[in-house]
Parts: structure tokens; C-alpha cells; sequence
């Protein structure tokens, strides 16, 4: 059965089929909604977890953390300046290898002072260690966040699922909720064979010396790499039993023999969905939405692109003087089709600047042109910009 | 190879991996140090371990810790000098523990309760020592022996064991069924044989002694008194101090006289000076070369009586002269009319020595008419005259024994030098403990001398004052001839008196160590430890900082080089 939600809503009513035994969060604009919702299923009764006020992001990290560690399914949810406030713990959660989830409402990253949407505060913690999946729309945000806690008790690796701040977060959606028993049946009870324990007293987060510090990071980065199977088995499994799949690694849209690409991630997957209608005269299109951000799938994304000529990479952040990031690692990726594969890459929707359905055709006439920049923000009236800053 | 863990997290995980014990350069230790008045105590009780007892609540207990040194607590209580209580560190404080009181509550306690002596039956076949003497002596010899599983047979010439604590003691200062009840006690011990009416030299010879018995000890007391004149003149009808106060003691009466002058600064004679009072004789003055002790503090060349024995004659109506020498006899025909003193001091001569010193031209004159010396005793040597070489006391070493006689053991008031019941309580003692040695064909047991703790070794921040309880004395109006003069300080008291010993040298289980460590390298037992303190050290985590050293109240803490 389907319901008329808002996003926040319809995450903090499938973050609590997922059972959490601790929640701690600090609230933080896109995400606060989430949390209020799951307030408020503790507060009506339908929701039995240990919801701890908190005040700060680093201290709902930390506690999520700390539950996590002694045996507690926990969960947190953050945006922006929050993520940054807990960037210290997102890498201490990853290297001690705590299973836990995180819901990203990306938000920009001051300063300047920005309460709208782009990716810049996931994308700025993408080596702490985490898995990142970045959802479509609501519905994926749903069933994503039921995948990623099998996910990350199956690796022990933390998952961080991103959705876009007020563009998902604060739209109405109808949602397919699952049932309990279907949540149940796909996840089972949590168990840590680590979890603190007064009677086998251990201690995380001890010094590591030179000679194993290699060693333990060698074991995140192949943990990572395997993950990438986990990833799959999730989507695929939990799609036997919901009977959606919500893109695996990479997911190909549009006209999967189109030799002219656009891959992008998050929610601007429906608006270029909706462009390919809005003009059908463009021509054959394959829109490459990349699902998994970390680990970094190579092959998938080799086959998703098998056979393009030209490729656009739209990204809601950047790395300033290097320009795109996932353009740049989607680069590297296919680096030995460069001669035959054009690729340009446009950082948009900064900000919360709105991706409207041109976008599409402009970024075709951009990316035709041979000699453009391999970079560029696109959209940008210089006009607004003293002379010497343009 | 070590394999790292997914995580990176240790086993056990916890600091106490870190044995910061390894930069000490100093350990803490538990030292006991004697408290002073187990140093002092002739008889040799650790009055410290048993007030720490009567502390803890078991009295029964303390008991028996004090009989493991003097098997006579109620009778000590009593008539001790408890030089124990001068050399108590708390006397710098505030005042001494009454030890005493302390000692005669448990031994009272004892008897009313007939609590049970801590020995077995000695075996059919054990040795036999034989004892000259049931006086104080005596029985702490055939106590001690007992303890080591070894019999006597106490010989007496006096129907009653006791020997100068019934002839000489007076019953206010020691009732008489007191005496019998505790000498009696010991006597019942299976294993001790008492064989009264038997004089040595007359129903007993030291030959036959020596041959039937594994030893022999000789505790005769002193029954002879020490010749005294002045210049060659004695009064015809001298009377002897001891026997005096013997015959007081006995008959409860006295020659009869109107004024007299005792001589001497001892027992003896504060006990006659106070008979002689009951007896209805007006004036009774005592003479003494020695001084009269101020305030409980005994100063050099102080009166050897009894403090609080010389306090109560004071009060009695007894005048004292101290300091004082008999110069003349003032003789009617040859009879006393007073004598003549003169001060007297002792001073250092030119030659270095202490010799005193009458002074010219402070003579004055007392008129009485007895003048009665009580300048002390020695042993009757009859049936032993081959031992004394015609001394007035036996030549002993430390052990007891007689010079030149081996397996022959002699103690008490007969060794000289002393004449205190708690002095021939550690002779029998001693007697005994080498009579086992010997028995057994070993040398004398090895003296044990342990370093004595002072008063600035104690942290006394952690101590409160707190008044010394007081034993309720009768009026002086109601002192008669039988009437205890000493009341008990009761359980009450004794409770109280165990709480402010400082427990010198001594763990006191105040948990200062404990709670004060900063490394928590103290810890605490359930049980005690074998050094007889509730605490160890953790030298694994011990940095060496004398912290609990410094805070120990007791001085049990001592900080040693680590090696």
C-alpha cells in the first residue's frame, strides 16, 4: 500500500522498520525532519529505541558510535556543517569498523552560508572509509536505507546514504512502505562479535604503530572493495522481496546503445529522466546513474559505459583546483578509452541552484564542442562577479 | 607473527599493560616496628596487638593475646607500675593509654567468665620442670612452660600460691579472692602441679631437685631483710618494713605506736606507710633519698613506688620527705625519738660518677617514735647457699640461668635488680622459654631486638584527642583495710582506651593506603595478609611516590631503596 509522504518522513518510517535500539542526532537543516519524525514515533509509541539528545553532531556520532560498539543496531542522520562537525568520528567509525547507518540530507558547505542542496558535505568525507549510496528519490531512499544496514552488518562498514536536502527530503511522495515482516524476514537481529563487553573487556581505539598502521589500512580498502558484491546482493535480494530494485551499483537509463552519455547521481537522475521526454528531438541518450559512490565501482561502470563516444558527468560538488570529483575518479576509471571516449564534466545545482529540464539540451551543445574546457560550473553569470574575480 | 584485529583493538585493552612500577626507585613496605609499650613491658606483652583486639570487638580474643606473654592480667592490672604507660607514644599527645585498666577488664573478664587457657593437656610422658616459688615468677614459668607442652610441679613453703602478692600486697590494692581466683585458675591447668607447705631445704633439697627433674627454677623470692643501721646504731626494737607489712597483711595489726618514720621509696614502703594509716597510727612519714614524681612523669632518680600508689597515700594523710637523708638517730636510751634528716642530692662528682650529696646546714628534725626501714630485701639462702656465694641475689644472664649451673634457672625478685611483679612474670618467661631449649638439648633461643617506634614516626593528623578514661577511686573517707581502692574502668572504658591507641607501628586499617594511592597499587584483602595488615602492595603499578608512607598514622609504612 502506498502513502503520501515526505521524504524525511517516509526515511525516519523505514529507519524504524529497521528496529534501531539507539538514535542520536542533532538536528540540522534538511535533515531535521528526519529526526523529528523519529521523535515522534518514539513519542506515539511505535517506535522502541533509545533516542538520545545529544548536543552536537560530533556527540550523535559518538554516541551512534559507542552503541554500535557495544552491540546496538544505531543510527544517525546529518547534513553540511554537521557532517563536518562529525568528520573526525565518520573516520573513527570506519577504521574501528563499526556497522552503522547515516542518512546524508546533502547540503552545501559553508561558507558562504548555504541551507540548499549540493553534495558538497558527502563528497568532502568520501576517503573517511564509508560506503556511500546516493538515492534517486524517495522510494530509493526508503528501500536504500533497509539495504544498508544488511550491508553494513554483513561488512562491518559503515554506510552513509545520501539524499538530496529539500529536492527529497522535504518533497511529498506516494511510498511503497514495506511491511515489518518483510523488513524482519530481509534483516536479521543485529549481532556484533566485537560488542563491548564488561565480562571480555577489549579497547578500541588503541595506537597502532608504524608497522601494522599499512596493514589495517590495507584491510579497510579490500573490505571496501568486497563490499561491492554485498551491494549488489542487497539490492537484488531486497527486490525479491519488495519487488523493487533501486539501481545496484550503476544503473543505465534511457537508451542503453546511445553512444552520447550523461551519468550523474542523487535525484537529478528524474529530472534528466524527465528531460529525455520533455525533448525527444535530442536523440538517442544513455543516462548513467551512478548509485554507489564508495566503494568505487570500475567494472560496472566500464560495462555502463561500453560503447560511448561522448560522456557528460553532472556533479552537485567540486574540488576546487582539480575541478569535478566524480568526473575526475570517473575519468581515471576509464582511462584507457581516452582517445575514443570524449568526456566533459560539469559541476551544476550548486547551492541549491535549480536544475531545470534544459539543462539537458545545453549540456549536449556543451559537450559537442570539441575544444571546451574538460571542467566547468555550468550556468555561471559572471555578470554577478566583480571584474577581477570572473 | 601477531595478527591485528578487525579494528585495531587490543586484548586486554587496558592500561594495566603499562607496569609503571618499573620506575620506582623507592618501595613501600610494611615494617612492623615494636610499640613502646611492648619495649617497655618487663613481663613482654604486646599490649598494642591486644588493645587492636579489644578494638575489633573480641575481647576473648585480646585475652589471649595478653596471656601469650603474663597468664595473671586481673593481677597485673592492678598492682603493675605499667611502665608500658610511661613510654606510650600517646603520652606526648594527649595521655597515655590506660593500659592497665585495659588489662585488668580482660582479666576480670577472664575469670567471671572462666574463659578457657588456649593449651592442651601436655602428654602422659612429658618432661618435668620443677618450681621453687608459686609467687609471680613462679606461675608464669609453669604457664609458659605449659604452653610448650611441658609439666611442673610448683613448690611453695606457704599454704597459698601467690608468694609476695598475698604476704605483701595489701587487699585494697589486690583483694584476696581476686588472687586466689586467678592463681587458683592457672593452678587447675592440667599439667601444673602444685605442691604447697614445701620449703626447699627443709621437705625438698636442690640434689634431689635436680636429679628427679629436666630442670630446675628457682623463684624464692626475697624473704630476707637487707641490715640497715645509721653509723652503726640500730634502735632496739626495730621493726622491718616487709615483715610490718606482712604481719599487717596476715594479722591486719601492728605494733602500737603514735608516730613513725619509713625509710625508703618503694613499694614496700608506701604499702606500710598506708598500713600503718588503717592501723590508727597518727603520723606516718616516709623518708626517701629518692624524688617525688610529678604529674605521672617520672624523672631520673624518681620514687620507684608506684605513682598512683604514692598519690592515694598523699591523700590518705601520708607525708612524704624527699630527697631526704637520715643523718642521726636521736635515741632515748635505746629507744627513737625522731630522727635528724638532712636534704640530700645526687650530683655529678669530679670523678664523673653520680653520688649523692647531703647538703650542710639543712638539717631539721622529725620526732617519732619508730623509725622502720623498707630499703628492700634479699633471698633467704637457705637450701641454696652453695648458688648465692653469700650474695643477697642470684648472679642469672638473660636466660635465667644461675652462673655456672646449667639446667639450673633462677628468677623473680630473688634475681635482684628490679622487684616488680611484671619483671618476675618476663623472668619465668624467659626461664621458660630456655628451659624448653633446654629440655630439648638446644642453645637458648636468639633475643629478638626490634627497632622500638618514637612519636615523630606516627602521622598524627589522622588522631583526635581524646580525655584517658579514669578509674573511679573510693573517697578517702571509705578506703578501709579490704575495700578495693581502684574501681574498673568496665568494657566501656576498655572499648574506648583500645580506640585511641595510635596502634604504633602496627597497621591500624584506617584504608589510608588504600584510598590514597594514587596509582591504586593498593590493594586490599579480605583476609589478612601474613604481615597482619589488610593491604598489598601492587609493585606491578607502584610508582614509588611515599605517599602512604607519609599518610600511614601508625609508621607501619616504610619507604626502602629498591634494589
Amino acid at each position: 500500500m502506498r502513502d503520501m509522504l515526505e521524504g524525511s518522513q517516509a526515511i525516519a518510517r523505514a529507519v524504524a522498520l529497521c528496529r534501531p535500539q539507539v538514535v542520536a542526532a542533532y538536528p540540522i537543516t534538511p535533515q531535521t525532519h528526519i529526526v523529528e519524525n523519529l521523535s515522534k514515533l518514539v513519542a506515539d509509541g511505535k517506535l522502541t529505541t533509545e533516542l538520545v539528545s545529544v548536543e552536537s553532531e560530533f556527540s550523535a556520532a559518538s554516541v551512534a558510535l559507542g552503541a554500535a560498539a557495544a552491540g546496538s543496531r544505531a543510527y544517525t542522520a546529518s547534513s553540511s556543517q554537521g557532517i563536518m562537525l562529525m568528520s573526525e568520528v565518520l573516520f573513527n567509525i570506519a577504521g574501528l569498523r563499526i556497522p552503522l547507518v547515516l542518512t546524508c540530507a546533502n547540503r552545501a558547505i559553508g561558507a558562504p552560508l548555504s541551507i540548499w542542496n549540493d553534495q558538497q558535505d558527502s563528497m568532502a568525507v568520501r576517503d573517511a572509509g564509508w560506503i556511500q549510496l546516493y538515492c534517486a528519490d524517495n522510494q530509493e531512499a526508503v528501500d536504500t536505507t533497509i539495504q544498508a544496514y544488511r550491508i553494513a552488518e554483513r561488512c562491518e562498514i559503515p554506510v552513509m546514504v545520501c539524499v538530496d536536502g529539500f529536492v527529497l527530503t522535504h518533497t511529498m511522495e506516494a511510498i511503497d512502505l514495506p511491511t515489518q515482516e518483510q523488513v524482519d524476514g530481509f534483516l536479521p537481529p543485529y549481532r556484533f562479535n566485537r560488542a563491548l563487553d564488561p565480562r571480555r573487556p577489549i579497547s578500541i581505539g588503541t595506537l597502532v604503530a608504524p608497522e601494522y598502521f599499512s596493514e589495517v589500512r590495507h584491510a579497510n580498502h579490500k573490505a571496501l572493495e568486497r563490499a561491492i558484491d554485498e551491494i549488489e546482493a542487497a539490492d537484488r535480494d531486497w527486490a525479491e522481496v519488495s519487488g523493487r530494485s533501486s539501481g545496484g551499483l550503476v544503473e543505465v537509463l534511457g537508451d542503453p546503445e546511445a553512444r552520447i552519455g550523461i551519468l550523474t547521481l542523487g535525484s537529478a537522475t528524474g529530472t534528466l529522466l524527465e528531460a529525455l521526454d520533455e525533448y525527444p528531438d535530442l536523440g538517442p541518450v544513455r543516462l548513467i546513474r551512478l548509485r554507489c559512490f564508495r566503494p568505487f565501482p570500475f567494472e560496472a561502470l566500464r560495462r555502463a559505459c561500453a560503447g560511448l563516444e561522448q560522456l557528460a558527468i553532472l556533479e552537485r560538488a567540486l574540488s576546487p583546483g582539480l575541478g569535478g570529483i566524480v568526473g575526475t575518479e570517473v575519468r581515471a576509471a576509464l582511462a584507457d578509452l581516452e582517445g575514443t571516449l570524449h568526456i566533459r564534466d560539469y559541476a551544476v545545482g550548486l547551492g541549491g541552484r535549480d536544475i531545470p529540464l534544459s539543462t539537458l539540451p545545453r549540456v549536449l551543445e556543451a559537450l559537442a564542442v570539441p575544444e571546451s574546457e574538460r571542467f566547468r560550473i555550468l550556468d555561471v553569470n559572471l555578470e554577478q562577479l566583480p571584474e577581477e574575480d570572473r | 607473527m601477531t595478527t591485528m584485529t578487525r579494528g585495531a583493538y587490543a586484548l586486554p585493552g587496558t592500561t594495566l599493560n603499562y607496569h609503571t612500577g618499573s620506575w620506582r626507585v623507592q618501595r613501600p613496605e610494611h615494617r612492623h616496628r615494636a610499640a613502646p609499650c611492648h619495649h617497655a613491658c618487663p613481663a613482654g606483652e604486646d599490649a598494642q596487638a591486644w588493645l587492636a583486639l579489644i578494638a575489633e570487638g573480641n575481647r576473648r580474643a585480646a585475652w589471649e593475646k595478653l596471656i601469650e606473654a603474663n597468664p595473671l592480667p586481673a593481677i597485673t592490672g592492678r598492682v603493675c607500675h605499667h611502665p608500658c604507660e610511661s613510654a606510650c607514644n600517646r603520652s606526648q599527645y594527649d595521655e597515655a593509654i590506660a593500659i592497665h585498666a585495659c588489662e585488668r577488664v580482660l582479666g576480670d573478664e577472664a575469670i567471671a567468665n572462666n574463659w578457657r587457657y588456649p593449651v592442651d593437656a601436655p602428654s602422659g610422658n612429658a618432661p618435668v620442670v620443677a618450681i621453687v616459688g608459686a609467687g609471680p615468677a613462679g606461675l608464669s614459668c609453669a604457664w609458659h612452660l605449659l604452653r610448650h607442652g611441658i609439666k611442673s610441679v610448683l613448690f611453695d613453703e606457704l599454704p597459698q600460691a601467690g608468694g609476695t602478692l598475698g604476704t605483701a600486697i595489701p587487699a585494697y590494692r589486690l583483694p584476696r579472692d581476686l588472687l586466689a581466683a586467678e592463681t587458683g585458675r592457672l593452678l587447675e591447668l592440667s599439667g601444673i602441679d602444685f605442691r604447697p607447705l614445701h620449703r626447699l631445704g627443709r621437705d625438698i633439697s636442690l640434689d634431689q631437685l635436680r636429679q628427679e627433674y629436666a630442670g630446675v627454677f628457682l623463684a624464692p623470692g626475697n624473704q630476707r631483710s637487707r641490715e640497715w643501721s645509721v653509723d652503726g646504731v640500730t634502735p632496739r626494737d626495730l621493726h622491718v618494713g616487709l615483715d610490718l607489712l606482712k604481719e599487717w597483711v596476715s594479722v591486719g595489726d601492728v605494733p602500737p605506736m603514735t608516730s613513725a618514720a619509713i625509710v625508703g621509696g618503694g613499694n614496700t614502703a608506701v604499702d606500710l606507710a598506708r598500713a600503718l594509716k588503717r592501723a590508727g597510727v597518727a603520723q606516718v612519714h616516709v623518708i626517701t633519698h629518692q624524688t617525688l614524681p610529678r604529674d605521672h612523669v617520672r624523672g631520673d632518680d624518681a620514687m620507684s613506688a608506684i605513682v598512683r600508689e604514692i598519690r592515694q597515700a598523699e591523700e590518705e594523710g601520708v607525708t612524704f620527705h624527699d630527697q631526704r637523708g637520715i643523718r642521726r638517730l636521736m635515741l632515748r636510751g635505746e629507744r627513737v625519738v625522731g630522727v635528724e634528716m638532712v636534704r640530700m642530692k645526687k650530683m655529678v662528682r669530679a670523678n664523673g660518677r653520680m653520688e649523692r650529696v647531703a647538703f650542710e646546714g639543712t638539717e631539721t628534725v622529725l620526732h617519732v617514735d619508730q623509725v622502720i626501714p623498707a630499703i628492700g630485701q634479699e633471698v633467704e639462702p637457705f637450701g641454696m647457699e652453695p648458688l648465692l656465694h653469700g650474695q643477697g641475689a642470684f648472679e642469672v644472664d638473660h636466660w635465667g640461668v644461675v652462673s655456672g649451673h646449667s639446667g639450673l634457672y633462677a628468677g623473680g625478685d630473688a634475681r635482684g635488680g628490679h622487684g616488680t611483679v611484671t619483671a618476675a612474670i618476663g623472668d619465668g618467661r624467659r626461664a621458660a622459654l630456655a628451659l624448653v631449649r633446654h629440655i630439648r638439648g638446644e642453645a637458648p633461643p636468639k633475643e629478638r631486638l626490634e627497632e622500638v617506634i618514637e612519636i615523630g614516626q606516627l602521622n598524627l593528623h589522622y588522631y583526635e584527642h581524646a580525655d584517658r578514661a579514669q578509674e573511679p577511686l573510693l573517697a578517702v573517707g571509705e578506703r578501709g583495710l579490704d575495700n578495693e581502692i581502684e574501681g574498673s574502668i568496665e568494657t566501656t572504658g576498655a572499648d574506648r582506651e583500645a580506640a585511641r591507641c595510635f596502634s604504633c607501628g602496627n597497621c591500624l586499617a584506617c584504608d589510608n593506603c588504600w584510598t590514597l594511592c594514587p596509582d591504586s597499587a593498593v590493594l586490599k584483602t579480605t583476609e589478612l595478609a601474613r604481615d597482619g595488615s589488610h593491604y598489598r602492595f601492587d609493585y606491578d603499578y607502584c610508582k614509588g611516590c611515599g605517599l602512604c608512607a607519609h599518610e600511614c598514622p601508625c609508621g607501619y609504612i616504610a619507604m626502602g631503596e629498591e634494589v
